[in-house]
């Protein structure tokens, strides 16, 4: 289909934070597209083809209620960045492996420290030495594990539970983290030989590009009750760890999408964009897919779970075993899940899509870790180098306008050319290490397309998100030293 | 010397475009062109005019890939190019072609060990791919997820 260019006549303001392109502007279209933004953003976001893959995401078969967008939307393939879509199971929905995403499970972990920012100050730069040297990360290098063929199986069945047996970490680690850090319905078998070939030395690896681990501090509380129930206080140091499944996830998920490309012809779909590749969700290959994606996601949370072990490790190491870092939550923000919503009066069994967006469940989910359940569920926002990551939790008020999702950081607005034309890699350690931020990278190179001015504002974003009540803000976090691949 | 491959614009991703006299050299230029833009870093080579030049490619590992459609076989290819760099931490600078059909291509790639890239490519996309003749040479556009 030849792109239309979408322009602000084809949005209708439903209010500041909040528009939407109604079902008849193609008709293809079985629901209408919403996207949260404001006035400010509606000129980037229109600048590429974000929206116009969103209106494509709107003609999934049994889709539901919206193809809706996060305020950090921007262009993907098939989906856009920061795009939902739920897909009724019953009524011949579709599993999209582009609406998950390649890095399967790419996600957040957040763990709080015992101590303050201001005490450890003097000896921040050598624990972010010691986790640099702890972490493996940037591209073409192995782990530090090595997995046989039966404890790869393990890892995609088990997930970061698993990890326990080999002790890595605690329980609670696992029992505050999303799906508990293990999502049921893996099967090994469906994850392809190529696949586990590539994650089998890349467990506790960070990957490069805008995956990092940060040192941050808690710079100010907007919700005390929800701090609380969180373990947070001002002034306290946090660990972020943003990474996901590795090769054996971005394989994965190439793997599908081939198979299922393959497969297209027999369904009689008339898609807009190929790569919104999809099958029924009942159908042989969507079960398939569904089954390797879980054990990639699976693959994403032991991985998170074995970095914060070295990290715990490392910040030991450096500091001499006083400080105690312990686990918030681990959020994704690349993946499929088998949820029921209530869509027209009625709880409806839906494959929920979440690519570049975060689920934000409200207060008495079941789902919500039960020390959270009266504030909601942590969602985990992180920021660009040198700017600002928060704290939200999840809103009932979200349940029913988004399926009970959030944004998942800032979304990107320059491309990566033009950022490394705007600023070199040295420059940008400079100005950033001016502001007092310890940078432990592998290589410049990569750093200068991650330069925060290639991101929209995050504090916008999150703003949006807080005042649609998708989520609340709890609290938000600053940067002390970023450790990267590169 | 004729164009082989270039950057285009793309917000969050690597968009090249490749430029081939005959489809097999357009191949080539796709699995160079891939290893060029990620900033391929191997002591085995050297770095001229912003290109990584390679004297020996030792490496040597076949290919066997088959799609129902040319530039999904290109993009195929190269997916298979990746997952063969990743597990044996190598970058292909040469292809060897055996066999290359509209659905199939049987070659083998040559290649150099590497201690990193500065860019990590997490998978080779069907996103706006493109493979067309325009005034009889090859032409193809693939997008990289970074």
């Amino acid at each position: 289909m030849s792109e239309k260019i979408i322009t602000r006549e084809d949005l209708i303001k439903l209010n500041d934070n909040l528009y939407e392109i109604p079902q008849s502007f193609r008709e293809d279209m079985l629901v209408p597209a919403r996207v949260y933004m404001n006035e400010e953003m509606i000129d980037s976001v229109l600048a590429d083809k974000s929206l116009w893959q969103l209106v494509n995401v709107a003609t999934l078969p049994g889709i539901k209620k919206y193809a809706i967008a996060m305020p950090d939307i921007h262009q993907g393939y098939g989906f856009p960045i920061g795009g939902v879509a739920a897909t009724a199971i019953a009524e011949g929905g579709v599993i999209s492996p582009g609406g998950i995403g390649y890095d399967i499970n790419c996600g957040v972990r957040l763990l709080v420290a015992d101590t303050t920012a201001a005490s450890i100050k003097s000896h921040l730069p050598r624990v972010a030495t010691e986790i640099f040297r702890s972490v493996p990360s940037g591209v073409g290098r192995g782990g530090k594990l090595k997995l046989q063929a039966d404890e790869i199986d393990k890892v995609l069945t088990d997930g970061a539970k698993f990890m326990l047996e080999w002790g890595y970490g605690s329980l609670e680690d696992t029992e505050l983290c999303e799906e508990q850090g293990a999502m049921p319905g893996a099967d090994a078998s469906m994850v392809s030989d190529r696949a586990k070939k590539r994650g089998r030395d890349q467990l506790g690896t960070l990957g490069s590009g805008n995956h990092f681990l940060e040192l941050q501090v808690i710079d100010k509380i907007f919700d005390e009750k929800a701090a609380q129930a969180f373990g947070l206080q001002e002034g306290l140091v946090t660990v972020m760890i943003h990474c996901g499944s590795r090769g054996l996830g971005h394989q994965t998920c190439t793997d599908y999408v081939k198979l299922m490309m393959q497969k297209l012809p027999g369904w009689g779909y008339n898609l807009p964009d190929r790569e919104l590749v999809c099958a029924p969700f009942s159908s042989p290959a969507a079960q398939d897919y569904f089954a390797a994606m879980v054990g990639a996601a699976n693959f994403g949370w032991a991985n998170r779970h074995v970095i914060a072990h070295w990290t715990r490790e490392a910040v030991h190491k450096a500091l001499g075993g006083s400080v105690k870092l312990s686990m918030v939550y681990d959020v994704s923000h690349n993946i499929g899940k088998i949820e029921t919503h209530v869509i027209d009066g009625k709880e409806t069994r839906v494959l929920m899509h979440r690519k570049g967006a975060t689920r934000a469940f409200g207060p008495g989910t079941p789902e919500t870790p039960q020390r959270y359940r009266a504030v909601g569920q942590p969602v985990l926002i992180p920021g660009t180098m040198g700017t600002a990551s928060y704290i939200l939790a999840g809103a009932t008020e979200g349940m029913q306008q988004a399926f009970g999702t959030s944004c998942h950081g800032a979304g990107r607005r320059l491309s990566r050319s033009k950022a490394k034309k705007m600023v070199r890699g040295s420059e940008l350690r400079e100005r950033l290490e001016s502001q007092g931020i310890i940078i432990r990278c592998a290589s410049d190179a990569g750093l200068a397309e991650e330069a925060p001015m290639a991101y929209k504002d995050v504090d916008n974003v999150v703003n949006i998100v807080h005042e649609s009540k998708l989520a609340y803000k709890v609290a938000r976090l600053k940067p002390l030293a970023v450790i990267k691949g590169g | 010397m004729s164009k082989d491959f270039e950057q285009l614009p793309h917000t969050a991703d690597i968009k090249i475009r490749v430029y081939g006299k005959t489809l097999e050299e357009l191949f080539r230029n796709a699995l160079v062109g891939m290893f060029q833009i990620i900033g391929t870093r191997s002591e085995q080579c050297t770095t001229k005019n912003d290109r990584l030049v390679c004297d020996n490619l030792p490496g040597r590992y076949a290919v066997e890939v088959s799609s129902p459609q040319q530039d999904l076989l290109l993009a195929d290819f190269l997916s298979e190019a990746l997952f063969l760099s990743d597990i044996h931490n190598q970058a292909f600078f040469n292809l060897e072609v055996q066999e290359l059909t509209e659905t199939h291509i049987r070659a083998t790639v040559h290649g150099v060990d590497v201690e990193g890239f500065d860019t990590e490519i997490k998978a080779v996309t069907y996103h706006e791919l493109k493979l067309q003749q325009v005034d009889g040479i090859w032409q193809a556009e693939v997008v990289f997820d970074i």
